[in-house]
């Protein structure tokens, strides 16, 4: 046998122009009851002898299904007689009547117990298994499987029942190409088909007009008419003879098959296929009922889970990387495997994701479509640097998104995730060790191709999902709407204490000053004028009056200073810390000369991305600090090496000074906080806290640690330079 | 004749002091105190009580930052905006370092901007150096005539 693949969606299914052996098909003319065609191995006298002898019945419905139309007596064999209208023709199938022993009356055995429990199943994959459990002990063939098309007629396998020695294809799919366009219109059309015997001979439709060619008899209808050469040799491939199908059919449209196979040829009799018939309407119906009820159920569930997400939120501080925290409500609620939250350049994500700078530009790419929701099955192909995306850490390709973006400006997305499916699709038993290499089409080759026709594609985003994400966004927006306005108001408040604590600054420089001037003024006037005539006492009473007076205006200096460097424009600029670090230590070493300093400052300092003047303010205070610290020694030794981390680069500074209680650390960096007593140590305590607030208006951090008698060491890192502004400043990486 | 030094302070402490400074940095010009921006601009525009005083512009204004009715900053910009007055040299003398004065004050055209020292020896020094430099080094514009030393 001669076929081409190629060819199946051109074949000419419905009208073969031949029958498959096991009965005899008649073409009457519809309007005079006249035999103008038979099929069959009998001799036309015979086919002429039954056309005579059945009685046609009345009011056939042109297109309908085939009807019963009773049993006749030809020559001491009976007949079962079907009948159906086509356009043109009315066709009778004879099939020899069986004996009634076996499946007395199927249909009422249907009724009585399998409807019942059918009512009760939960679920469709319920419904599935018992559908393929009745129809196999209905018809007593040896496997029984339920497939599910999907959008695109992708079959998969939802509930099987087999004997022993079957091939088992639970959870097995089913490329759409397997059946063609035309097949299915035809199941459509014709919702009940059987192959007694994959190897029959097809025998060819006889016209007794000359004006009839046997392709013009139209044989949708009938039950005996040929099928595909295809067909027969993929049945042949699968191991199976025998073969039974029957549609589903929800809202119209072919929801799925049931399918019975058999080693054997096995053929089943008109009452059998009469029930088979009605089994599949009945699963229609049902699974139609259970889908609406699924569709409902889901629906809810998921705005319960959208609820649950903002209800938590909304208690929270309402930063969208909170979902995250509570995992999983936000997978239930797309289905998806993994998910992330995009604020800006941050990435909090859960599950199966892609690595975090994918996520980041696939979410850039997503925000610039412009669109409150997106998703895609099959991302590779919209948008291709997914295909680089690589294989999570598990191992799984990403292929599905779903993505709701929260702001067109701000790239603020949620996004969910989606494994390819062929990676998910489970085996039931390898068919390939059963089945002989021979033909070109098979089940597991059907496999093969299928997985290289949904390469890529993830299972598709629900219509409940997408309208779930879609409530969620609403929802989402409608409270960081709110926690804006809130914002607002705080930051209006913010900015008026601001003005309000600038003013006052203002008024601390310019009148506290005053005062402190005018009493070392008139005290120096006094020690000028009249030094002769003043006592020690006095004397030395005026110069405590005086230092007092000059450590006040110190203090005030100092914390204008503070106030004004939480305020001044950063000017960040390459420094280079080496040359920093040199100069300061030869000013100090100028200043300090009656103490000696034995100083340790590493060749590989970095260089720094700062404001040149704040860092240098910054470093000053730390080394001045060692110095101080360190001068009761009696070699005090001071050393700077060079600090890098994954937060940035920067400075220790390190002495064997009188240290400190790691107890106090995190009071060494306050405002006016001083461990020592000051005629211990001169200062106005506000140095450390300087060089906090300047680090950390960098984006850094400093440490400490230190031991009481042996010595401390300050430390801080500042954030690199990214490779973006290094490129637009355009001062080349030293 | 020297340019006589207009002083415009109203502190009266700040006053004696600068007067100290000025007395010790042992400048021969004489000094022109006036206590509020309002009276500056009379005497510099020689209106109101000072109409009649002789012409011609002082060596150097030495302009506290903060002044009763009109502020140091606005006789600043008065000065600069009037072509007879333009010329003349004006130091700002504050207490304040408040960035915004001073970046105002040179957005204005000041000559000097000077944060009164807390150390007495360091004021005298500072305002003996900027009687020096604008007093006496800096070549006044053509011009301008002298007057004779005023005491207070």
């Amino acid at each position: 046998m001669s076929v081409d693949l190629t060819t199946c969606d051109k074949e000419p299914i419905r009208t073969p122009g031949a029958v498959q052996p096991h009965g005899h098909l008649l073409v009457l003319d519809a309007a005079s009851d006249r035999l103008v065609a038979y099929g069959g191995s009998q001799p036309l006298a015979q086919a002429q002898a039954m056309a005579a002898a059945v009685e046609v019945p009345q009011g056939l419905v042109v297109g309908g299904s085939s009807v019963s139309a009773g049993r006749v007596r030809i020559d001491d064999r009976q007949w079962d007689v079907s009948a159906h209208r086509s356009a043109r023709h009315t066709v009778l199938e004879l099939e020899p009547a069986t004996s009634e022993t076996g499946n007395l009356a199927p249909i009422y055995s249907l009724a009585r117990t399998f409807l019942p429990e059918l009512q009760n199943a939960g679920t469709v994959l319920q419904l599935a298994r018992l559908a393929t459990l009745e129809l196999k002990r209905l018809t007593g063939f040896g496997r029984c499987l339920l497939y599910r098309f999907d959008d695109e007629g992708h079959g998969e396998v939802l509930a099987e029942s087999a004997d022993e020695g079957y091939d088992r294809y639970l959870g097995h799919r089913f490329p759409a190409a397997d059946i063609p366009q035309q097949a299915r219109a035809l199941y459509l059309l014709n919702r009940f088909r059987l192959i007694p015997d994959a190897n029959y001979e097809p025998v060819p439709l006889m016209s007794l007009d000359p004006a009839l060619g046997p392709a013009d008899v139209d044989l949708s209808q009938a039950f005996l008419r040929s099928v595909s050469p295809v067909h027969l040799e993929y049945m042949r491939n699968m191991g199976t003879l025998a073969s039974m199908s029957v549609s589903i059919v929800v809202d119209g449209k072919l929801w799925g098959l049931i399918s019975c196979h058999d080693h054997a040829p096995r053929s089943l009799t008109p009452e059998c296929r009469n029930a088979c018939d009605h089994l599949g309407q009945l699963v229609s119906l049902q699974i139609a009922a259970k889908e609406a009820n699924a569709d409902v159920a889901e629906r809810l569930e998921l705005r319960k889970l959208t609820l649950e997400i903002v209800a938590r939120l909304g208690d929270s501080d309402a930063t969208l990387q909170r979902i995250v925290g509570e995992s999983a409500p936000l997978l239930r609620l797309a289905g998806a495997a993994g998910a992330a939250i995009v604020l800006d350049d941050q990435v909090w994500s859960v599950g199966e994701v892609p690595a975090d700078e994918h996520i980041l530009e696939l979410a850039g790419w997503i925000v610039g479509l412009g669109q409150d929701v997106y998703e895609s099955h099959e991302l590779a192909a919209h948008f291709s640097p997914a295909a680089q995306f690589g294989s999570t850490p598990s191992g799984k390709h990403i292929a599905g998104v779903l993505a709701l973006s929260i702001s067109q400006v701000h790239r603020h997305a949620i996004l969910w995730f989606r494994p390819e499916i062929v990676q998910t699709v489970r085996w039931a038993g390898d068919p390939r060790a059963k089945i002989i290499d021979n033909g070109r089409i098979q089940p597991r080759r059907s496999f093969d191709s299928w997985a290289e026709q949904i390469k890529g594609r993830s299972e598709p985003w629900s219509v409940a999902e997408i309208a779930a994400a879609r409530e969620l966004r609403e929802a989402l927006i409608g409270i960081v709407l709110r926690r804006a306005e809130e914002m607002a108001v705080v930051a209006q408040e913010l900015g008026r204490l601001n003005k309000e604590l600038e003013a006052f600054s203002y008024t601390v420089s310019h009148d506290l000053r005053a005062p402190m001037r005018h009493i070392t003024g008139y005290v120096d006037l006094v020690l000028d004028t009249d030094e002769g005539a003043l006592s020690e006492r006095s004397l030395r009473y005026l110069g405590h009056v005086k230092d007092a007076a000059l450590f006040a205006g110190q203090l005030v200096d100092a914390l204008l200073d503070f106030s004004r460097m939480g305020r001044a424009a950063l000017k960040r600029r390459n420094v280079n810390t080496q040359l920093l670090v040199d100069d300061l230590v030869r000013e100090i070493s100028r200043q300090e000369r009656d103490h000696h300093i034995e100083w340790a400052v590493a060749r590989d300092l970095p260089d720094i991305d700062a404001d040149p003047l704040l860092l240098q303010m910054a470093v000053r205070n730390l080394v001045s600090n060692a110095v101080k610290y360190s001068r009761g020694e009696d070699r005090s030794r001071i050393a700077v090496t060079a600090m890098s981390n994954e937060e940035g680069d920067g400075l220790e500074v390190r002495d064997n000074g009188v240290g400190f209680d790691m107890k106090y650390v995190d009071k060494l960096f306050g405002v006016f906080q001083r461990l020592h007593k000051s005629e211990e140590f001169e200062g106005t305590g506000i140095g450390l806290a300087n060089t906090k607030r300047i680090i950390e208006r960098h984006g850094g951090q400093v440490w400490a640690y230190g031991e009481p008698g042996k010595g401390a060491r300050f430390g801080f890192t500042v954030p690199r330079r990214t490779t973006d502004a290094l490129a637009s400043s355009g001062v080349p990486d030293a | 004749m020297l340019k006589p030094i207009l002083l415009v302070e109203d502190d009266k402490r700040d006053l004696e002091l600068t007067l100290v400074a000025l007395e010790r940095s042992q400048l021969a010009n004489d000094v022109v105190v006036l206590r509020d921006g309002a009276q500056a601009l009379d005497y510099l525009r020689r209106e109101g009580e000072h109409a009649q005083r002789p012409e011609g512009n002082p060596a150097v204004i030495l302009l506290d930052l903060k002044l009763p009715k009109v502020t140091g900053l606005e006789v600043l910009e008065a000065v600069r905006n009037n072509p007879m007055l333009r010329s003349i040299p004006v130091v700002m003398l504050t207490s304040s370092q408040q960035e915004s004065d001073v970046l105002k004050s040179y957005e204005l055209g000041v000559n000097a901007y000077v944060v009164k020292p807390v150390e007495f020896k360091q004021f005298v020094a500072a305002i003996a150096d900027l009687g020096v430099f604008w007093a006496v080094l800096n070549e006044p514009p053509p011009g301008s005539t002298k007057a004779p030393r005023r005491y207070e």
